[in-house]
């Protein structure tokens, strides 16, 4: 026994005991074990000692033993010290004022930036997606390829709206092949057809009268299933009879209550369209929500828009709500063997149709290679990452303040350490510090969400409401303070924590080269990305400026045009002699379309070389076969040349002493001469459709549409008679209140049965880059908030070093150092910072913005000044926050800085 | 009243912890009982007895000093507080009560 080392307890049995029992028990018990233990090796021997060891450890498994006492804590320690760190937290708040205003202002911008993207984001991710059946609804997009393009939109081709009409030349209302489709493909269960009355090219507010009461409303048309499938609420009246017959007609509450007081007392109350036909109210719905990608005031009954409207534009938007254990994949291929069986086989086009879900069609509304992709989804995933890219600059400003700082954490460290805290406890303490802060930011930011929420509205153009109420908002939120504090905190916890306690506390500790490269890298890492955003302000703000004030090739000021419609059809001629004798009127006339936006192009997708069937709408002197140019046709009045200014280039314009010109007239544009390689056009004949004329002048380009399309082929002859289309009138600049109070009054007259209603040329075109002046407006929002977190950083970091540097300071200045000296000693890094980063922004931005650009076929270039700009300011901006605190640390008096010790 | 019940074992275990005064501690109660009423008992029966009666209030413990045979850990000293002795005294009067309305020819067989 002597020899033999002391016998002990099996090992196992005493760890299982430790683990198990709580430790305000452990010691008694392990303590009362053991000696048990050494009793019966005395009087029985090992092995008995042994298992009376071991059962006792399992006898002692018992809910006394294993429970942890509530009254104190079982680990004392780590409460207090919790307590501890917040107090540490809350002191080195209070005490670095500066810092913690930087970072915590930092912070907060970062987080409010990325909590209003997330707000947007959601909203716009929202937008359709509120239907109760949306996971079984999907459009039909259509592919078309011909002459080796392959476009597609979200429209249906017409073989599956009316073959009958288009092949058969019967009776227009019979078969359409829609309803057969329920047939073919058993998988689908409704069928929703939408077309839009008020959309380009042809569309417009329409008219409705209800006893003395006259309005003009923006709506659309929808077969009877449509309140079945889509969730839009009824107030009055319900979904299986809203839409049932041809003269049926759901109106909506802003519409209801407009003619009818009351939704309840619309229903079968008739309503008057358009002075001609009589609509009876079935159903009232609620006002179109924000969130609905359709908008319409009121729908009429598909049958009205097969038989007797007219189409505002080509797009019929068709949704199919399917079965959910439907193959997808598989409802497409039967609905494409179904359309090529309706289809002509002669035609060169080749029309195929594809399924998407409808929530998509929003975000997804652009279409590469004929499928769709991309859309509105790109500027969400751009903001998205903007967001991110901001909160990243922000918890960079504070990871830099941080580890700079460290010289003076670093004792603190010190000593902690010696006395014996682990590193993960202070990983803990400086994690605790930065989510502290990040807190504090928290705060700042979510009252700064709601004081600015309406001018954020304001700038999108949306409605989002306060989100204080959504529980998924707050869970955004905490979860964004913890990742920011998280972040933030990473590099200080973890390389503060390393520090060994013996070099701190000997005074040596120096920066490892790693250190510092990290510290720098992190700062223009910071500063290549406020650089980018800069860059890209700069190109999106200039080429909305170029596209806004671009010379388009007519002059589009103190125009206003009127939807032709009514009485002012047959009375064109009256109401333009009336109008022209009117003071204040220069000049009045007529267009099928309106100019700034014309969307109708004919004979676009024709012209497959081998099966072109030469049956173009427009054809002309020496037009070989399979020669094919699409062209915008436009029929204007004798004054259209005149009354926008635009120039001729060759030949003359439309003129009244010419007999001849309202019958075989048409001008066509240098664009249209090119595609059709026509040459010396002028007196060669040309026809469209039936009506067959000669070209008598040539009219230089001009644009007759956005800028994101390049110039088209036109064709444009005199029709005074047209029953569609809008009239122009050039007003006198400066008397536009008088003489729009004139007008109207001339067409109540005229027009005794319509609204007044009339459109600013240049506002309409200003509205249609909305978009792009949204997103100008918010590269140039975060831009600033990008350079402005970068250079509080910045700020932060100077200071540090003059600080770090005091003693140094003051000996130079004592030997002699001018303050542009010292202001240079401080600056120069920094500068050299930011020269590196800018050289690394430059093309990535560069390249990021000509792709940007790309979305437009008129645009800026990208030139050298933009980069040269963006770079500057970055630069100056860097510099003056940097002097200012480099300034004043030179200007001090060496006696003070170098006096204490 | 609310009367505390005592179960037998646990008066057993109080009783020692009375008896053993300053030296009341987890192995040695159990070595007690054994060596007093020749009952099979194990520490942990004593542990979770002894505890109970610390949630009573009956007896109340500090940590005593520690000693070499338990690896230099310190023992829980109990010791029986007046509630405890009251509890006792209280048991044993209402028992010779109980004892005294037998029958004498009763009393002196079990006596």
């Amino acid at each position: 026994m002597k020899t033999n080392p002391k016998p002990t307890p099996p090992r196992w049995a005493a760890r299982l005991l430790q683990w198990y029992c709580p430790p305000h028990l452990v010691e008694e018990v392990q303590g009362d074990l053991q000696e048990e233990f050494y009793y019966q090796l005395e009087q029985y021997g090992l092995l008995r000692a042994r298992l009376d060891y071991v059962r006792n450890v399992l006898g002692f498994i018992r809910p006394f033993s294993i429970k942890r006492r509530k009254s104190y804590s079982s680990n004392p320690f780590t409460m207090n010290m919790f307590n501890h760190h917040a107090t540490v937290a809350f002191r080195n708040v209070i005490r670095q004022k500066t810092f913690s205003a930087i970072n915590i202002t930092g912070l907060a911008l970062g987080m409010t930036c990325c909590l209003f993207i997330f707000l947007w984001v959601r909203d716009e991710k929202a937008v359709d997606n509120f239907h109760a059946n949306g996971k079984r609804l999907y459009n039909i997009y259509q592919t078309t390829a011909s002459n080796g393009n392959v476009t597609g939109n979200y429209s249906t081709p017409y073989a599956l709206i009316y073959h009958s009409l288009t092949f058969n030349k019967r009776d227009e209302a019979t078969a359409f092949s829609v309803e057969d489709i329920r047939e073919v493909v058993p998988e689908v269960q409704n069928i929703s057809s939408y077309a839009t009355g008020y959309e380009l090219p042809w569309g417009h507010s329409e008219t409705f009268q209800a006893g003395d009461k006259i309005q003009k409303f923006d709506g659309s048309r929808a077969r009877k299933d449509f309140f079945a499938m889509f969730s839009y609420p009824l107030i009055a009246g319900d979904a299986k009879s809203a839409l049932h017959d041809i003269s049926s007609i759901s109106i909506s509450r802003k519409m209801a209550s407009f003619f009818f007081q009351s939704p309840q007392n619309a229903i079968g109350k008739s309503i008057r369209y358009e002075n001609k036909i009589d609509f009876v109210v079935n159903a009232v719905f609620e006002n179109i929500s924000p969130q609905s990608s359709l908008t319409f005031d009121f729908l009429i009954n598909w049958d009205s828009q097969m038989k007797q409207l007219e189409w505002a534009s080509s797009v019929v938007l068709t949704t199919l709500e399917i079965d959910e254990s439907a193959n997808v994949s598989q409802v497409e291929m039967k609905l494409n063997r179904f359309l090529q069986s309706k289809r002509s086989k002669n035609d060169p086009e080749i029309v195929t149709v594809g399924l998407r879900p409808y929530g998509e069609k929003y975000l997804n509304s652009s279409f590469v290679n004929g499928r769709p992709q991309e859309g509105r989804m790109v500027y969400v995933r751009i903001f998205t990452g903007v967001a991110i890219f901001i909160l990243i600059i922000a918890c960079i400003n504070f990871m830099n303040l941080a580890t700079a700082r460290s010289v003076k954490r670093a004792k603190e460290v010190g000593v902690r350490k010696v006395i014996g805290s682990s590193r993960f406890s202070l990983i803990n303490q400086f994690f605790g510090e930065s989510i502290f802060l990040s807190f504090f930011a928290l705060i700042v930011s979510v009252l700064m969400i709601q004081i600015l929420l309406p001018s954020f509205n304001g700038l999108t153009g949306k409605q989002i409401a306060s989100p204080i109420a959504v529980p998924s908002y707050w869970i955004i939120v905490v979860c964004l303070t913890l990742l920011t504090g998280f972040v933030a905190g990473s590099y200080p916890a973890l390389y503060l924590s390393s520090l060994k306690p013996v070099r701190i506390l000997k005074g040596a500790l120096r920066f490892t080269h790693a250190a510092i490269w990290f510290r720098k890298g992190l700062v223009c890492f910071q500063f290549a990305l406020s650089i980018a955003l800069l860059i890209a302000t700069i190109v999106i703000s200039n080429q909305t400026y170029y596209v806004q004030n671009k010379n388009l090739g007519y002059d589009r000021d103190n125009i206003i045009y009127i939807t032709l419609e009514g009485e002012l059809i047959p009375r064109y001629a009256l109401f333009k002699e009336r109008a022209m004798q009117m003071p204040g009127i220069v000049m009045v006339d007529r267009s099928s379309e309106a100019p700034h936006a014309m969307g109708f192009v004919v004979d676009e997708n024709d012209g497959l070389k081998n099966t072109n069937t030469g049956d173009d709408a427009i054809q002309w002197e020496g037009k070989e076969k399979t020669a094919s140019v699409g062209f915008k046709p436009a029929s204007v009045g004798f004054d259209f040349i005149n009354i926008l200014n635009l120039k001729v280039a060759e030949g003359r314009s439309f003129s009244k002493s010419f007999a001849t010109d309202s019958a075989d007239a048409f001008m066509i544009n240098e664009e249209a001469v090119k595609q059709m390689g026509m040459k010396d056009p002028v007196g060669k004949w040309v026809s469209a459709w039936a009506k067959k004329g000669h070209i008598i002048g040539i009219l230089k380009d001009y644009h007759t549409n956005t800028l994101h399309e390049p110039i088209k082929p036109l064709i444009i002859d005199v029709k005074e008679y047209e029953t569609f289309g809008v009239i122009m009138v050039r007003l006198e600049p400066g008397k536009t209140k008088e003489v729009l109070a004139t007008l109207a009054t001339l067409c109540h007259e005229i027009n005794p049965n319509y609204p007044f209603a009339f459109q600013f040329l240049d506002q309409e075109y200003d509205k249609l880059y909305r978009n792009e002046k949204v997103i100008t407006r918010l590269t140039n929002i975060f831009a600033v908030l990008g350079v402005a977190i970068s250079c509080l950083g910045l700020l932060g970091l100077v200071m540090l070093a003059a600080e770090q540097r005091t003693k140094e300071i003051g000996i130079r200045k004592v030997l002699g150092a001018t303050v542009a000296n010292i202001v240079n000693l401080l600056s120069k890094e920094f500068v050299a910072l930011v020269l590196v980063s800018f050289l690394i922004a430059a093309p990535i931005s560069g390249y990021f913005m000509d792709r940007w650009l790309q979305g437009f076929a008129y645009k800026i270039e990208l030139s050298w000044w933009i980069f040269g700009v963006a770079g500057v300011t970055a630069l100056a901006i860097a510099l003056l926050t940097i002097s200012i605190q480099a300034f004043q640390s030179a200007i001090r008096n060496p006696v003070k800085s170098l006096r204490t010790e | 009243m609310k009367r505390v019940y005592l179960g037998e074992f646990e008066e057993v275990v109080l009783l020692m912890v009375a008896f053993l005064e300053d030296d009341a501690y987890g192995v040695r109660i159990t070595h007690e009982i054994i060596q007093q009423t020749a009952r099979g008992v194990r520490l942990n029966q004593v542990h979770a007895s002894l505890h109970r009666l610390e949630d009573k209030g009956m007896v109340a413990s500090k940590m005593g000093d520690p000693t070499p045979e338990r690896g230099g850990r310190r023992k829980r000293i109990f010791t029986i507080t007046a509630y405890g002795r009251q509890t006792l005294s209280e048991m044993k009067s209402v028992r010779t009560h109980l004892w005294n309305l037998l029958p004498s020819s009763m009393n002196t067989l079990a006596g």
